[in-house]
């Protein structure tokens, strides 16, 4: 199981390296948006791994309530862009 | 002993899909195919790992099948409001079938 979380976390720096090296907004959104899911999972395995629900339970909250922020950071963005 | 088996499957899928998605992310295709490769690798990956998660601890199964459901839902939500707001900024996609409508 340990050697799952860091193949986990090495699939986690992909996007962590798109997101600090590319300049252009939409890309490091959805760099970002990955990073949020990647996360939530990872704290999910990490829950089954120490049979310890409260940190599950953060892990389901990420992940049923964080794509909704991006969303409306996407929104934003677009008005942002449209009103140059 | 073959729940373990069939469970650890399904984990080893879900990273499988995982880097296979998030790989194209480091490339310089459009924004449009990189969404594509990432929200199903994120989605149908990550949908993966949690039922080989469901397999291995079965008795908190409400916790799981939440986070399945949040995962479908959201995650498809996401990638279609990610791919709207952005088409409009840059690389429109809408101007094909208004060209077809002045014509």
């Amino acid at each position: 199981m340990n050697g799952l979380i860091i193949t986990m976390v090495i699939a986690t720096l992909i996007p962590i390296y798109e997101a600090w090296q590319d300049d252009d907004i939409w890309q490091k959104l959805l760099a970002f948006a990955s990073i949020a899911t990647k996360t939530s999972i990872m704290i999910l395995v990490i829950s089954v791994l120490r049979d310890d629900w409260m940190i599950g339970v953060v892990g389901v909250l990420i992940l049923s309530v964080g794509n909704a922020a991006l969303m409306l950071l996407a929104q934003v963005l677009k008005r942002v862009n449209e009103s140059y | 002993m073959l729940i373990n088996i069939l469970s650890y499957a399904c984990i080893a899928c879900g990273i499988v899909f995982w880097y296979w998605g998030t790989w194209p992310l480091v490339g310089n295709r459009s924004l449009l195919f990189k969404l594509h490769s990432l929200s199903v690798a994120d989605t149908l990956g990550s949908m993966a790992i949690i039922i080989g998660l469901l397999l291995q601890i079965s008795h908190e199964w409400p916790l799981l099948v939440l986070a399945l459901i949040a995962l479908a839902v959201w995650n498809t939500t996401l990638g279609y409001v990610l791919a709207y707001c952005s088409s409009d900024a840059n690389h429109p996609i809408v101007p094909l079938t208004r060209a077809e409508d002045e014509a």
